[in-house]
């Protein structure tokens, strides 16, 4: 049985539809991403988890368990909130031993459990200290020390790394990963930020408006988004829209605006023909003509001028102008190469198996 | 020249500083002293000789120490009132979203803007019209409707300091929602109501206005008694009971901030972070 379910869950205000029919499900130790811009109703979704709101319609299951009516203290979750949420007039110790109290844990325990706690976020040593007077990452550790102490069935996270600048997101991005997996957390992650939905979930959903869009793997949502807004929302894309026609099995020519045509690579379950949305990521554009290797299965080819260079450390990101004039965000690795010049003239191809198909105005 | 207008303004400032402190302080300052005159007539600044017999008089005149006790016991009781019903309407104030909020808070708040005169006149009317004809009775009334809205106010001061999250915090970790509201708003917010109770407690020492019009011959507050004998029998005993006004307040308000207010061990200031 899954830890936690929802089931067609809608909540409204007024006429606002925060979230319409969600439901899905996440199992033990489990971590699940929801990502979208701000206002899908992700938030409310995490809200209604927690039990600070309350669903018109549907059903939010703990262990098969209906929450319908039950305050947040009388759920089991663990609340990592984004400000953090600490008490500012109590200690470390005391922050961490709140819910521990409140939960009715055996009092003689507590203090055991507060230091196991703090040996598990590595913050041994910081017991007395008031959280004014800790760093932003230690008062994160010391928020999710807080949450999981009392063994919740359910942990819910906040936009957990958008407070921390980028350096240290990366390093707590690791760490909270770790982390969750020690205590075999079941999780759910709420964030606009599609890095932390994809590095921190087993499983991402992405929510527009107040509805699933898309559910699954970070690598399957990234490589196979179903939607225009999908593939646009996780990574950078560019976008070819046009007519397609079915040429040979998997395989269609596009006729895109301004006269460029394009095969693609397209499932047989897809109708194939009609007006249709092509992504192509920008690290699968490759700058300089073809190889005459590639054997009968065909390349792409544009020519384009080089406008842009940014040299971003590991990466650098091309702009290229082609026919049209439209523009294309090209991303290569940089491995101590001489670097393209702007205005230079180039070829640029991609396979057909690199463009992505989703219906048009998706 | 810019330069020099600066400057000059920056001198303007400062000099405005010291005349308001002379202003405010040198009164003061003179009556403290003339309390102390030795002279048993009214004369000029300074006196020659100090004594205590302003003070020796006050402490053997019946009129004034039935004055300080009734208002001390008045400042005392309605600092609890007050304070009690401020919070409680700061809080709801502070937790209510909907229509007329503003225009609660308006209302809350406008014993400070109607003059006390006004308000004095009108309770003698209304209590008149109840049939509460008791002194005590009257003044504590009119005590509580003229502190209320400092205590409204500081409370609300403090509460809007207090994120939303914290509580929800509090909750999401197993303590109802009044268990939150002991544990982690009240405690926060404390800054805020001591400062509404010093200011209730100040306040309802200091009242002349209201008061005058609430006083019954046997229930009158020290600055009643000090107005009265100011027309009747203008001598410095005044002068010595301005002091012990002055005393009574300042060390009873020392007294509220150190048993319930600055809690040193548990924090500082009102919480922001």
């Amino acid at each position: 049985m899954s830890v936690l379910e929802l089931s067609h869950v809608t909540k409204r205000y007024g006429a606002f539809v925060a979230v319409e029919n969600v439901s899905f499900t996440v199992e033990k130790g489990q971590i699940l991403s929801l990502l979208g811009p701000s206002g899908c109703g992700k938030t409310t979704t995490l809200r209604l988890i927690a039990g600070f709101e309350n669903a018109n319609e549907g059903a939010v299951m703990f262990s098969g368990v209906d929450m319908k009516g039950r305050r947040p203290y009388e759920r089991n979750v663990g609340l990592l909130f984004q400000d953090y949420a600490l008490f500012p007039h109590m200690t470390v110790v005391e922050n961490v031993a709140y819910g521990l109290k409140h939960r009715n844990f055996e009092k003689a325990r507590i203090p055991d459990r507060v230091a196991e706690m703090l040996s598990l976020v590595r913050l041994k040593g910081f017991e007395d200290r008031r959280p004014s007077q800790l760093s932003g990452g230690q008062q994160q550790r010391v928020a999710l020390a807080r949450a999981l102490a009392t063994n919740p069935e359910v942990v819910l996270l906040d936009e957990p790394l958008s407070a921390l600048d980028a350096k240290l997101r990366q390093e707590l991005r690791f760490e909270l990963k770790a982390i969750l997996s020690a205590v075999n957390a079941t999780t759910i992650v709420v964030t606009h930020d599609q890095e932390e939905a994809m590095s921190l979930g087993d499983s991402v959903i992405v929510m527009s408006a107040g509805k699933i869009m898309q559910q699954g793997a970070p690598t399957d949502i990234y490589a196979n988004p179903k939607t225009r807004f999908v593939a646009e929302f996780i990574g950078r894309s560019n976008w070819f829209t046009g007519q397609l026609a079915r040429s040979a099995k998997g395989m269609a020519e596009l006729n895109a605006n301004g006269g460029i045509r394009m095969f693609v690579n397209i499932p047989d379950s897809s109708p194939g023909d009609g007006a249709f949305d092509v992504c192509v990521r920008p690290e699968r554009i490759r700058i300089g003509a073809a190889n005459a290797s590639s054997g009968d299965s065909p390349v792409n080819e544009m020519r384009g001028t080089i406008r842009d260079v940014a040299h971003l450390g590991a990466d650098l990101h091309l702009v290229v102008e082609i026919a049209g004039g439209q523009l294309l965000a090209v991303t290569e690795k940089y491995f101590g190469q001489a670097l393209e010049q702007s205005g230079q003239e180039v070829s640029i191809t991609f396979l057909p198996g690199d463009c992505i198909v989703v219906p048009s105005g998706s | 020249m810019k330069r020099y207008i600066d400057n000059s303004a920056a001198w303007l400032s400062a000099a405005n500083i010291i005349v308001v402190l002379v202003f405010l302080i040198f009164p003061i300052a003179v009556a403290v002293t003339m309390s102390f005159d030795a002279r048993e007539y009214l004369g000029r600044f300074p006196p020659p000789e100090y004594s205590l017999r302003w003070y020796r008089h006050f402490f053997s005149d019946a009129y004034y120490l039935t004055g300080l006790a009734t208002s001390l016991r008045l400042a005392l009781i309605t600092t609890i009132v007050s304070t009690t019903a401020g919070v409680s309407a700061a809080i709801a104030l502070d937790r209510y979203v909907g229509p007329g909020k503003q225009a609660l808070e308006s209302l809350f708040l406008s014993p400070l803007i109607v003059p006390a005169v006004v308000i004095g006149f009108a309770l003698l009317l209304f209590f008149a019209n109840i049939g509460v004809f008791d002194g005590f009775t009257r003044l504590l009334g009119g005590h509580i409707i003229i502190t209320f809205p400092y205590t409204v106010r500081t409370t609300l001061a403090g509460l809007v300091g207090i994120r939303k999250t914290l509580t929800e915090a509090a909750m999401s970790l197993g303590a109802t929602e009044r268990r939150a509201f002991w544990d982690i708003t009240f405690p926060l917010a404390r800054t805020g109501i001591v400062a509404g109770a010093v200011f209730a407690f100040a306040f309802s020492m200091d009242d002349v206005a209201v008061s005058l019009f609430l006083t019954s011959p046997d229930s009158y507050t020290l600055p009643v008694a000090m107005v009265s004998m100011m027309r009747t029998n203008f001598d410095l005993t005044i002068a010595a009971a301005a002091v012990m006004l002055m005393i009574f307040t300042f060390v009873l308000i020392l007294v509220l901030d150190r048993t319930i207010g600055l809690d040193r061990l548990i924090g500082k200031g009102v919480f922001r972070s």
